[in-house]
């Protein structure tokens, strides 16, 4: 649990050292320190902490990365988010019928499921990753690489079981909820609780309730693993800090492992308004800590249930496809040439 | 502004974006055979609200007379209900169109490409209820 | 202008029910509480906290006596304790058709509970599944969400025409206070769980009204009246109390569980049935 301590310092003092960011603030704000002249007061709990209770949405089409394309573009002027928006939508719309018949299974339902909001982050940054400032998550460490690699190989061929396919589709965890939280296609909806002594994350995707105590206990021993991990918060100004350890080896957060640590802090930046910021530290599989901020926007809600492993007939398809595909291999190899 | 133009038509940015469709790509490609099309007429008996996606039930009508009973996979039905619609906007008995797949294993099952009514109208259009900007409003971004 | 003590707790929605209840219920230890739970931060009854049930109404709702479990291997592990239930009045009021149905169910357990393949269990079989469960209260909303399957449910406080568009698992929930008592109102069920262990069912048209009080400071009352015209002849009640978990450092561990089914559910699609477990590696 030391380890794990000083692991956390390591973070601090890494996203601290790294260009021109100051402690506690998201490296790469340098530019976008202008935003900083608009201040603005949270209102508090009656116990007197900051509130960032609501229903939060946070979708965008922002990515996570910045496109190679716009490699050393930190910032898209209006005009050029309003025409990457379009452009954007238009290449993304699934109601479009071209690119043939996989694309088609591929782009899978109808416009109206879909829910990946419409616009930019409105600082119009081109990535949601904002360290390193290039924009662009570390490399993997080689062990991880071939990890994912080896992920990726399983997850081509027909299903042997249901442990061969990722944890969404299992129903295990939301794939945007992480932690960390992720914009995705649809269901970008949280909601905030707080009580003295917790926060509670409640995330539509899928249900997952993250009850995050604030006074200060150990995290859990390190041999208890949990999907989502075990979180534990703290107060820094008026910033929640929830740091996340204890996950499992089939956690896969874009390749990470079971000795995933993420920091994630949340920021009231406005009347409807939550600032997202997460840091993840994982050194078995990045090379370097890497962070990335974004915004989520107050939402009337409410947040609907996600029963989602109760009706989970796309697992049962997956393998009844994945079993009539073996068959048809073997077919095929009977009838091969020989 | 031209440049960026440019850029993004040379490219064809289409970011592989945030995760989701790369959910829904692979989960799909595994149940339903891209060399199966199916196009069906049918009488919705139930839908399934449930999630990550719904399902519609469907009695369809063979030229002999003979009724198959259809399953049709659609998105995340909580989407639908922030637009404003509710278990009863698509009750038993409407007649529906799907456009889609067929499941690997053969099965009455398909995924619901284009779902429409029979005069060509999208299923679940319109009703935009909520009023929430998707925009990321963050101006205080910087701010600790 | 509220009562504040347990008079107000005994007001009665319908007059068939107080009736009904009139006749089968006798006083209570908690019908004129002598406690008062401290205020929470916005002045109403301070709830919060980790909460249990204790007995075995996980099992049976209504009283039995100890019997064998239904899995052989499991032995004592798997059998079912004595208790002396917890159904004001002593039995659930079944129609004659769905008291047979209920013994069907109890025939087909292994196969036909819900529990069993993890789904979320519904209200009121979340409240005394053997699990812990955590209320964290705000003026607006009272979250309680169920160590069981990670099963969650907003309640929302003060919208009593707030409908919900579709029917769920967990139902849909609309609380107020009466005095010191949390009363929710839970609708819209999809009628796809279970009471217990032992079969007891209800339909779609399910309607529970919880009441939460507290006996002490580590202890609730729990009642819940349950309404269902397709089911059940009459409403009739249910009621517990709640132990507050008291361990230093007391958290909801993880019991997502469908690792724990996939062999159940998926495992004559594996490639190789009969192989392979889930859980973590």
């Amino acid at each position: 649990m030391s380890h794990r301590f000083l692991a956390s310092l390591g973070v601090l003092a890494a996203v601290s050292l790294a260009p021109a960011p100051v402690a506690g603030q998201t490296p790469a704000a340098k530019s976008k320190k202008t935003a900083a002249a608009k201040t603005w007061t949270p209102p508090r709990t009656p116990w007197g902490q900051p509130d960032l209770q609501g229903i939060w949405d946070f979708a965008t089409i922002t990515p996570m990365e910045r496109p190679k394309e716009l490699e050393g573009k930190d910032v898209l002027t209006a005009e050029e988010a309003s025409e990457f928006e379009q452009r954007t939508l238009v290449q993304r719309n699934p109601d479009r019928r071209d690119g043939g018949s996989q694309a088609d299974v591929g782009r899978a339902y109808n416009q109206f499921w879909w829910d990946y909001g419409s616009k930019v982050i409105g600082t119009k940054r081109t990535s949601l990753v904002v360290d390193p400032p290039d924009g662009r998550i570390p490399p993997l460490a080689p062990e991880a690489r071939q990890r994912s690699e080896a992920r990726a190989a399983v997850a081509r061929l027909p299903a042997a079981g249901p442990e061969d396919r990722n944890l969404w589709e299992r129903c295990i965890l939301g794939g945007n909820a992480g932690p960390p939280m992720t914009p995705g296609a649809y269901n970008n909806n949280v909601q905030l609780f707080q009580a003295p002594g917790y926060v509670v994350i409640l995330n539509e995707m899928i249900n997952d309730a993250r009850i995050v105590p604030l006074d200060g206990r150990p995290h859990l021993a390190p041999d208890i693993r949990q999907w989502r991990g075990d979180s534990r918060g703290r107060w820094e100004d008026n910033t929640l800090v929830v740091d996340t350890t204890n996950f499992t080896n089939q956690t896969n957060f874009r390749g990470a492992g079971r000795n995933l640590h993420v920091v994630e802090r949340f920021t009231r930046a406005g009347a409807d308004t939550l600032l997202y910021e997460f840091t993840i530290d994982d050194p078995m599989t990045w090379t370097r800590p890497w962070s990335a901020a974004f915004p989520m926007t107050k939402t009337p809600g409410p947040i609907y249930e996600y029963a989602c492993h109760e009706g989970n007939y796309g697992m049962f398809n997956i393998l009844t496809g994945a079993r009539a595909d073996d068959k048809a291999a073997e077919e095929a190899a009977k009838k091969g040439t020989r | 502004m031209p440049k960026l133009a440019g850029v993004i038509a040379g490219a064809g940015l289409v970011l592989a974006p945030a995760a989701a469709p790369v959910w829904a790509h692979h989960a799909f490609a595994a149940e339903f055979d891209a060399k199966k099309p199916i196009r069906l007429q049918g009488m919705v008996t139930k839908m399934e609200w449930i999630n990550p996606h719904a399902w519609i039930h469907l009695d369809v009508k063979r030229p002999d007379g003979t009724v198959e009973k259809w399953m049709i996979e659609g998105g995340t039905p909580n989407t639908l209900l922030r637009r404003g619609f509710t278990k009863n906007s698509v009750l038993p008995g409407t007649v529906i169109v799907v456009d889609g797949y067929q499941a690997k294993d053969g099965s009455l099952k398909g995924n619901g490409r284009d779902l429409t009514f029979p005069d060509g109208r999208k299923l679940f259009l319109g009703s935009s209820g909520t009023g929430a900007p998707k925009d990321g409003r963050d101006p205080a971004e910087a701010k600790r | 202008m509220r009562k504040p003590f347990g008079c107000a707790r005994n007001a009665i929605a319908t007059a068939a029910l107080g009736a009904v209840l009139s006749l089968a219920v006798q006083p209570a230890a908690g019908q004129a509480p002598a406690y008062k739970a401290p205020r929470g931060a916005e002045g109403k009854p301070d709830l919060n906290g980790i909460w249990q049930a204790l007995g075995t109404a996980h099992w049976d709702i209504e009283g039995h006596a100890a019997r064998a479990g239904a899995v052989v291997a499991l032995g004592a592990a798997g059998a079912v304790p004595a208790g002396p239930g917890v159904v004001e009045g002593g039995q659930i009021p079944y129609q004659p058709w769905a008291a047979e149905k209920r013994k069907e169910n109890l025939r087909n357990w292994l196969a036909a509970d819900p529990e069993i393949k993890c789904y979320m269990p519904g209200v009121p079989r979340a409240t005394y599944m053997p699990f812990p469960f955590q209320i964290v209260q705000t003026p607006k909303h009272v979250l309680m969400t169920y160590e069981f399957a990670g099963a969650s449910r907003v309640i929302h406080m003060d919208r009593p025409d707030f409908e919900s568009p579709i029917d769920t698992w967990m139902g849909h929930s609309r609380g107020r206070w009466e005095g010191e008592t949390l009363v929710v109102d839970v609708t819209s069920f999809n009628g796809q769980t279970w009471f217990d262990r032992a079969g007891n069912f209800h339909s779609d048209a399910l309607r529970v009204v919880e009441r939460y009080s507290a006996l002490s400071r580590d202890a609730l009352r729990y009642e819940a009246t349950i309404e269902d015209p397709k089911v059940f002849t009459r409403p009739w009640r249910m009621s517990m109390p709640l132990y507050r978990r008291l361990e230093k450092n007391a958290q909801l561990m993880e019991f997502k569980c469908v690792e724990f089914v996939e062999e159940l559910i998926y495992g004559h699609l594996r490639k190789q049935p009969g192989k392979g477990p889930g859980g973590l590696r």
